[in-house]
């Protein structure tokens, strides 16, 4: 009982402390005289940047020693193995992606995942055949920092968490709260099953890794300063992933002159 | 009257429409002209690469978005200054479209959508590429200029090259106290660096 009270003053101070962390990083301004091409904010509120780039080098080399090599292997196992893998892993993540539908107010969606849910889970032979998407059920995802940040919660300052890679204040917050909520961790703790946890944490990776193992290289390979060109990328990615775009129309423009091609 | 704005909407949202499809049309051309330079294997991987950075180079709006990403610094550079970030930001561009584009050599590819913002006189070009488990979204950016089109960003699953560009240089240029001159050693430093991965 008294850690259940514990952990909700924990919440609360995060998320009343929100505004403040929020109000720090709309101090970064462009000055539009600057450039006459854009009004792009170009810098990323990030006060932690010296420790941000150690935490940053120590998950690259991780990234290149242990997370990449078990990720081309992965991608390596014939198709079917993989695309089962990772159905069944995102159709565990769909009683949140519901929650946080839910609390985003997007009634209409969250029907739709719980039937992606209840089918896959039945149908789909435990979410590994993801049959809802034959019948037109869409996958849609959603967290806690997507939440808050339809709340009106602003991004905070940017953090590179060790291992988990790079994120800000709110996003860190939901991804507690999600660790929290998860009733998949729930149960696992309550069977005493909490092996679990780390398991799924770990095949999560593994999965997503391989997704993005030739984009991750182009990046890697050609930037001047990674840690910067992954700082916005994960900001542009965070960006759409809140405003739910289906298509880049709404994606901010770089206005680019090509009159003296 | 409303039968005037109805005719006037029609034309508008028809003729944004073939202008979308057009430009679809001609980065297919594009694309193609990459990927088969890659599934040519009777070419050495230098020549492979100077067969895209033409074409990289051709289509691409490469000064324009050499000024916009080099942000305040482009300012204060003389002619000089500028002209040499122009010639190694290319080269820069070219690398990494190539370094991109070489993950999809063995892929198929579709250009599935494309639209016209009207607004901004721009159309998405959206290309999916089918991996073995799963499905990546590229979007083009390209803008009709002198009777021609150019690419202006590309943007791989929502991230776009130039946005990152712009933000890494920045923190690069903020190191040398927005000097356009020291930087473009850094960036040719950089690009003889990337070569040499993309070829070996």
């Amino acid at each position: 009982m008294k850690a259940k009270k514990n952990i909700l003053i924990l919440i609360s101070i995060f998320l009343f402390s929100f505004p403040l962390w929020s109000l720090e990083s709309d101090k970064i301004n462009t000055n539009s005289e600057d450039f006459e091409t854009s009004n792009y904010e170009d810098e990323i509120y990030d006060p932690l940047e010296s420790v941000n780039r150690i935490i940053f080098s120590f998950n690259n080399a991780a990234d290149q020693i242990i997370l990449e090599p078990i990720s081309k292997g992965y991608r390596k196992l014939p198709s079917p193995i993989q695309t089962g893998i990772g159905n069944f892993l995102n159709n565990l993540k769909m009683p949140l992606v519901v929650i946080n539908q839910l609390l985003q107010g997007q009634g209409g969606n969250a029907v739709e995942t719980s039937g992606r849910f209840i089918i896959n889970s039945t149908a789909g032979l435990l979410g590994l055949i993801d049959v809802a998407e034959k019948v037109g059920l869409e996958q849609k995802q959603e967290d806690f920092g997507q939440t808050l940040a339809t709340w009106g919660v602003g991004d905070g300052f940017y953090i590179v968490l060790p291992i988990f890679g790079p994120s800000n204040v709110r996003d860190a917050s939901g991804m507690i709260l999600t660790s929290i909520t998860d009733p998949i961790n729930a149960y696992a703790v309550k069977e005493g099953e909490g092996w679990i946890i780390p398991v799924k944490t770990a095949s999560n990776a593994i999965n997503d890794r391989s997704k993005i193992i030739d984009e991750v290289n182009a990046l890697r390979n050609n930037s001047l300063d990674y840690y910067a060109a992954v700082r916005s990328s994960y900001y542009q990615n965070r960006k759409a992933a809140i405003l739910n775009n289906n298509d880049n129309t709404s994606m901010p423009l770089p206005l680019i002159s090509i009159e003296f091609e | 009257m409303k039968l005037l704005f109805k005719i006037i909407f029609f034309i508008f949202l028809t003729s944004s429409q073939l202008y979308a499809s057009e430009a679809s049309k001609w980065l297919k051309t594009e694309i193609d002209f990459i990927l088969e330079a890659y599934s040519n294997a009777n070419i050495s991987n230098e020549k492979r690469f100077l067969i895209i950075e033409n074409t990289v180079n051709y289509n691409f709006a490469g000064k324009g978005i050499a000024k916009f990403i080099s942000g305040k610094a482009w300012k204060h550079a003389s002619k000089e200054t500028k002209e040499k970030y122009i010639k190694f930001f290319k080269k820069h561009l070219a690398l990494n479209v190539a370094s991109i584009m070489q993950g999809y050599v063995n892929q198929e590819y579709n250009l599935i959508d494309s639209k016209y913002d009207s607004k901004n006189k721009v159309s998405l070009v959206d290309m999916i590429i089918s991996t073995n488990s799963s499905n990546i979204t590229i979007t083009w950016r390209v803008k009709q200029s002198k009777e021609r089109f150019y690419i202006i960003d590309l943007l791989v699953a929502d991230i776009s090259l130039v946005v990152t560009k712009r933000s890494e240089f920045n923190s690069m240029l903020k190191n040398v106290n927005y000097s356009l001159d020291i930087f473009s050693e850094l960036l040719n430093k950089q690009n003889e660096e990337s070569y040499k991965l993309l070829i070996n």
